[in-house]
């Protein structure tokens, strides 16, 4: 695969505000690249830079190795679906999904088989007639989809397009985007807050936050080697506590040592203060005195598939969340254990702005 | 009971507004000179109205001034709109607060104003002076109606436009001006009807040889008030009544379609 879309350096200010702090993107041809990150870290206005409705401060976008930084808008090869769809109320379904073959003047015959065979792939056969104010959220979500992919463009941005449907039909969507993306066989690029998306549907996933980029990996990468505790909260429920490491490979927390998988090679020397990260799955519950340590179960919650627990650890401070599908009661004395390669050492921030420099380590 | 109280208070309210306005239709097809004797039906009076040079020149006036105000004024509002629109909230605010004065001001304060204005810088008062007043007094109105339609979403409609390979020029005629169309035809017949309307403006801004219908109504008077000016005040009425309505209905529809 080769590189499509590569953000150099990129800057952004809004008056006196630093929206993005020099990101630097590479985005490979048929990817799914997800842009994931909390209301304000910078997601929205990386995609209207490479969109090409701000211009950056500093730094470049490349597009198929051609530096596209100063092209305007309408002659980019990119196409949008806008975070409210931004359908033209005044014209119909079909007139919406031809409005970039008309501004190309292609032949009326031309365009109306192509509207088909867009409406055709977002399963909206014959909707060409209907009046916008006539569809149902999903629909005009769809509608969107069509509009965009009508002209073929090479990549396709997405803005936050199923923030606006209802849980059912957003998990529906995601695998048609994901069914949509295969067949026409061209790059995605995402933008949502929701972790649960981003991890489903992409094959990249950037954690944007404060206009920096976090990390960037696959969803697996970024699920189980969060760098930061950011990272790790953002991308769902987490113990984060703190650390330190004593000797190679074994990590003090609250009191208990634990072996783990990360030394010196890794970065983190013997007596290094570190965050570590522990999933809530992931931790084990044993008979009372059989574990690494031992806690007392101060509050339970069922989720549907599983149990989530609050354990206040017996001689330190900690109160830790567990998954677990055995059910406990409240008050019950357990022990708990967790394997090496489940314990995930991360740096410690030293400040706000160095928290995002620290993923060069 | 209730209800017959309610309808018997709206009927004297609809009296208390129409009938001098219905009386006034009536003896415009009135035979006789008379004000308050009916001698029998007669088109008359209509036929000396469309005789009378002086009476055709006042209509004219009134008609052309408002059609070319209204234009003026709903092209230059629009742009305005537009540009403000572009502006820090802040300063558009205060812009639009600004446009808002001369609505509030006395027609009175505005036309000895704009007379002494002309005198100062030494315009012949005529024709062309009535029609810059109009325009200005129009101006403000046409802002006001065409303003709420420059929203956010415009805007996302013209950057989704020129996302789709639309150039600037286009998306605008195609996606932003039909948007904002509900609004620049309120502020076109809102003004239309301002300015055939208006009196005081007219008359501190006329030349002594031009006159519009309500400035030639206002010299009849002093000498004798004859019926053929009945007969071209229920021109006018039935004119603003149409346009109202054409309003009204505009309105009406742009509503059920930003519900819809």
């Amino acid at each position: 695969m080769s590189e499509l879309i590569r953000l150099e350096g990129i800057v952004k200010r809004f008056d006196d505000t630093m929206v993005l702090n020099g990101i630097d993107l590479s985005v490979e041809e048929n990817q799914f690249v997800t842009l994931l990150g909390p209301s304000g870290c910078g997601k929205t206005t990386t995609l209207r830079i490479i969109a090409g409705f701000e211009t950056p401060d500093e730094g470049r976008v490349f597009f198929d190795g051609k530096d596209i930084t100063n092209m305007p808008a309408n002659e980019r090869p990119v196409n949008t679906v806008f975070q409210n769809y931004a359908l033209f109320p005044h014209m119909n379904v079909g007139e919406n999904i031809a409005f970039s073959l008309r501004v190309k003047n292609k032949s009326e015959d031309e365009i109306r088989s192509r509207v088909k065979k867009a409406l055709k792939l977002v399963n909206l056969k014959g909707f060409e007639n209907r009046r916008i104010d006539q569809l149902s959220g999903g629909q005009q979500q769809r509608i969107a989809m069509a509009r965009a992919i009508v002209n073929e463009p090479r990549v396709l941005l997405l803005d936050e397009p199923l923030g606006a449907l209802d849980l059912k039909l957003r998990q529906e969507m995601e695998y048609e985007l994901v069914r949509l993306k295969n067949e026409l066989g061209i790059t995605f690029i995402y933008i949502t807050h929701d972790q649960e998306e981003a991890l489903t549907m992409s094959d990249k996933v950037v954690v944007m936050n404060e206009g920096y980029i976090q990390q960037e990996g696959s969803p697996q990468e970024i699920y189980d080697e969060p760098v930061n505790a950011f990272v790790a909260d953002f991308i769902g429920d987490s113990n984060i506590v703190p650390g330190q490491m004593v000797d190679e490979r074994v990590v003090k927390i609250d009191g208990v040592e634990y072996p783990c998988i990360d030394g010196t090679e890794e970065g983190f020397p013997p007596r290094r203060r570190v965050d570590v990260v522990i999933r809530p799955e992931d931790i084990d519950i044993v008979p009372y005195g059989k574990g690494q340590w031992n806690g007392t179960i101060i509050s339970k919650l069922f989720i549907g598939v599983h149990y989530e627990m609050l354990v206040q650890s017996e001689d330190g401070k900690v109160e830790w969340l567990l998954q677990n599908y055995d059910q406990h009661d409240v008050g019950e004395k357990i022990g708990m254990k967790v394997d090496p390669e489940n314990i995930q050492i991360m740096h410690k921030p030293k400040s706000d702005a160095e928290s995002a420099i620290e993923i060069d380590l | 009971m209730k209800k017959a109280i309610g309808r018997i208070y709206i009927l004297i309210i609809m009296l208390f507004l129409y009938l001098p306005i219905l009386t006034l239709i009536v003896l415009s097809f009135n035979e006789a000179k008379s004000m308050s004797v009916w001698t029998g039906f007669s088109l008359h009076w209509y036929a000396e109205l469309f005789q009378s040079r002086l009476m055709m020149g006042a209509i004219v006036n009134t008609f052309s001034i408002a059609i070319l105000a209204a234009l003026i004024a709903t092209i230059v509002g629009t742009m305005a709109v537009l540009g403000m629109s572009a502006l820090k909230p802040r300063t558009e605010n205060v812009l639009l607060g600004i446009n808002n004065v001369p609505m509030l001001n006395a027609d009175i304060v505005t036309g000895i104003a704009l007379m002494l204005f002309f005198l100062m810088i030494g315009a012949p008062r005529g024709y062309m002076t009535v029609l810059f007043s109009h325009t200005v007094f129009c101006i403000p109105y046409v802002i006001l109606s065409v303003r709420p339609r420059v929203n956010k979403n415009t805007n996302r409609l013209f950057e989704a436009a020129l996302d789709l390979g639309a150039s600037e020029r286009y998306a605008f005629r195609k996606i932003v001006l039909p948007e904002l169309w509900p609004g620049i035809t309120s502020g076109f017949l809102l003004s239309f009807t301002m300015s055939v309307d208006d009196f005081i403006i007219t008359y501190f801004t006329r030349g002594a040889g031009i006159n519009t219908i309500s400035t030639l109504i206002y010299s009849e008077v002093k000498i004798g008030i004859r019926p053929s000016l009945f007969a071209l005040s229920t021109i006018i009425f039935v004119v603003a009544l149409l346009v109202l309505i054409i309003v009204n209905i505009r309105q009406e529809r742009a509503n059920k379609h930003a519900l819809a």
